[in-house]
């Protein structure tokens, strides 16, 4: 187990200094001079030589990516010229907002998909079955802003169930004290049960906006693995032993179906992390993806270059988990060694 | 060791002074025309007109037809059949694990005086593994990959003892792993199926099989996935398990050889159907059923080495969709091909008494074949 993670672990590394690497070349490569844009058209030659010595562009290209990168570590993110703040501040600010909307989507997920396709395939289920695969379908092919756009018109619109796009929370409510800035989680430890329902009545839309196309995929996939499994024989060992059929999938089909999920779906979470940019247009979510398309359109490199790489260190945090998360489910992986009689 | 053959032959003997009930028992002949009803009250099973179907776009496969069937305790009964000729849907059909589009249409399958073919599937959970438990053909695949060996084995001794404490559940598996003859039982629980080679995953199934002591133990090709001399072992051992168990056991097997060795009685299965059962002296003396003949000559023996290549049966065995009418055989048989009744009538069982005692066989032709008359 051990070997696994430090193996993974060393991987993971390699993988966020290659991404690093590419962060730093692209932004180096881009056309147009930083601090000509920071300081403006009109300012004179030795502004802009000033400010480009004070962001160390004129330094040797080797000592300039050893600068980004310990700045990087150290948190020191840069300055946003646009928004006129530190980066660090920004991302503080907006990314927990990403991060609520991208883990409760994911919980959503996640439950829906396993629990439709348990229940769709561990007993014959003729028309629920088609009934999910129909959803499945459907949500496969229908674009974010689109879904987006339609849940808001029936379930806000129309039935006036839950709320429009109006945020985190109602205006009225007002945002819990700040802990972990997630706040379901802050409105819980405040005792703010008021506050909790409304976050929670807020994140179900985008979440199902965010999460239906992967859920779609997901669902099917696991759907799939499942009835495969179901067909081996150890399952029908295991109701040869007296379990019953949702024990017998639950404990035995579930488990040995699951690892093509689980991959998926860690793919799935890091893009609900780093691209949830049109849903969080639509429904005026404070979040992460809104701040970045705005720093890509006004060239504001210093939120851009940190952004991919809190994106690469997220994917890769997310991937070092599901690899963790493979060798708990699958021994095979954890445990080597051959047949010894 | 004691070689198979032995234990086979010591546990004959015992038979024969009386200790347990030798004799073939086809299912008890009944008052018309030697056909088969009641169900036999003595019987640790007793199986009466058991159908299975499986409904398909193509039509209706009719994988069980008909069959009936007492198996008394300590028994052992053979089933022996081509490929698809629906002996696993009868295994699994009597421990009720037949899923849709499949279903039992119709029979009693009565254990301990109750038909269980009645129950509800919450029912049968209580049934299976307790009272009758089964062993898989593919010892690879029988047992859950990402499992501990001591987990699954608990697990089928937990379902049925809820209250049992986890250390009592675990001490018992280990138990139960020294009986199968694996080696430092206590730390192979923690293993995965992955550690064990293939003739020690088809003990840990056994192991399985026999946790709760069951009545009957289905076995179904038990050993046809593993080298020769694995296979003699896991058979001395089951041998050996179920006089101890004292279980009485369906041998579900396309190897005669494996039937002469281990079992006291024989059923023939062809598409569906039990064309012959008789005691295993019977049937390998003087097959009563031509296809039961034709089976026993496709096994190679040395003695008819002069004969030349090994004879093959003829033709296919029919759709199970689309089965012809009359008798199912009658297309390959070398007495029906030609002849009328065969293809239009059905044969329904009936009791033949042979040379070797009694079989009960569904053959117009029986007693002419036994008497000589019909080669």
């Amino acid at each position: 187990m051990i070997r696994v993670v430090s193996k993974r672990l060393l991987g993971s590394i390699g993988a966020v200094f290659g991404a690093s690497i590419l962060a730093f070349v692209i932004m180096r490569l881009l056309p147009g001079n930083p601090a000509r844009l920071i300081v403006g058209p009109l300012a004179p030659k030795s502004t802009v030589e000033a400010v480009k010595s004070q962001l160390g562009l004129n330094k040797p290209v080797f000592d300039q990516y050893w600068i980004y990168i310990s700045h990087f570590a150290r948190g020191n993110w840069g300055y946003s010229y646009t928004e006129g703040q530190t980066v660090k501040h920004l991302i503080v600010e907006q990314l927990p907002a990403t991060i609520e909307l991208a883990l409760f989507s994911f919980v959503l997920m996640m439950l829906f998909t396993v629990g439709l396709a348990l229940l769709v395939t561990y007993r014959h289920r003729p028309i629920a079955d088609r009934a999910v695969r129909a959803i499945a379908y459907i949500g496969f092919g229908s674009p974010q802003f689109f879904v987006a756009l339609v849940l808001l018109i029936v379930f806000s619109s129309a039935l006036n169930i839950l709320p429009g796009p109006e945020g985190r929370l109602s205006p009225q409510t007002v945002a819990p004290p700040t802990v972990t800035h997630l706040y379901t989680i802050d409105a819980l430890l405040a005792g703010q049960l008021g506050t909790f329902w409304d976050a929670i009545k807020h994140l179900i839309l985008p979440s199902i906006a965010l999460g239906l196309t992967s859920f779609s995929f997901l669902v099917r996939l696991l759907r799939a693995n499942l009835l495969e499994i179901s067909r081996e024989p150890f399952i029908t060992v295991a109701r040869g032993k007296g379990l019953s059929r949702w024990t017998a999938f639950r404990r035995h089909a579930l488990p040995n179906s699951f690892l093509p999920t689980l991959t998926s779906s860690g793919l799935a979470l890091g893009e609900f992390l780093a691209g949830s940019v049109l849903v969080e247009q639509v429904f005026n979510w404070p979040g992460v993806g809104s701040l970045v398309l705005d720093a890509i359109l006004k060239q504001d490199f210093a939120v851009v270059q940190t952004f991919i790489l809190l994106a690469a260190v997220m994917f890769v945090v997310i991937n070092l988990v599901v690899d963790i998360l493979y060798a708990v489910i699958d021994p095979r992986i954890r445990v080597g060694g051959a047949a010894t009689a | 060791m004691r070689s198979l053959a032995d234990i086979t032959r010591a546990r004959r003997r015992a038979g024969s002074e009386g200790t347990t009930p030798q004799a073939p028992t086809p299912a008890a002949p009944g008052a018309e025309g030697g056909a088969i009803d009641q169900p036999d009250a003595q019987a640790a099973l007793s199986v009466r007109n058991l159908s299975t179907e499986f409904r398909t776009p193509t039509g209706v496969v009719h994988a069980v037809r008909n069959v009936s069937f007492d198996l008394r305790p300590t028994e052992r009964l053979g089933v022996v059949g081509e490929s698809g000729s629906g002996k696993s849907a009868l295994a699994l059909s009597i421990l009720g694990l037949i899923d849709p589009p499949g279903q039992v249409a119709g029979g009693e399958i009565v254990l301990g005086g109750r038909d269980i073919a009645r129950l509800s599937d919450r029912q049968m959970c209580a049934v299976r593994g307790k009272e009758i438990a089964l062993v898989l053909q593919d010892p690879m695949s029988a047992l859950d990959p990402v499992k501990t060996i001591g987990s699954q084995i608990i697990e089928a001794i937990a379902v049925h003892e809820p209250d049992m404490r986890r250390s009592a559940a675990r001490r018992r598996a280990a138990e139960l792993l020294r009986e199968v003859d694996i080696s430092q039982a206590e730390r192979r629980l923690d293993d995965y199926p992955h550690q064990y080679s293939g003739g020690m995953r088809q003990r840990v199934a056994i192991a399985i099989a026999i946790a709760n002591n069951p009545r009957v133990l289905i076995a179904d090709e038990p050993t046809t996935a593993l080298d020769v001399t694995t296979q003699a072992q896991v058979l001395t051992l089951l041998d050996r398990l179920v006089e101890e168990y004292r279980a009485a056991v369906i041998l579900i097997t396309h190897n005669l050889g494996i039937v002469s060795e281990f079992c006291d009685s024989v059923a023939v299965m062809y598409a569906g159907r039990f064309v012959e059962t008789s005691g295993c002296d019977h049937i390998f003396l003087r097959p009563t059923h031509p296809y039961s003949e034709a089976l026993l000559k496709c096994v190679p023996n040395p003695e008819r080495l002069a004969e030349g290549p090994l004879p093959a049966i003829t033709g296919f065995p029919p759709d199970l969709s689309r089965l012809p009418s009359g008798c199912s055989f009658a297309p390959r048989c070398p007495i029906g091909r030609e002849r009328e009744r065969c293809h239009e009538e059905t044969p329904e069982p009936h009791s033949v008494d042979g040379p070797a005692g009694a079989a009960v066989v569904e053959c117009h032709f029986a007693e002419e074949r036994v008497g000589g008359a019909l080669a």
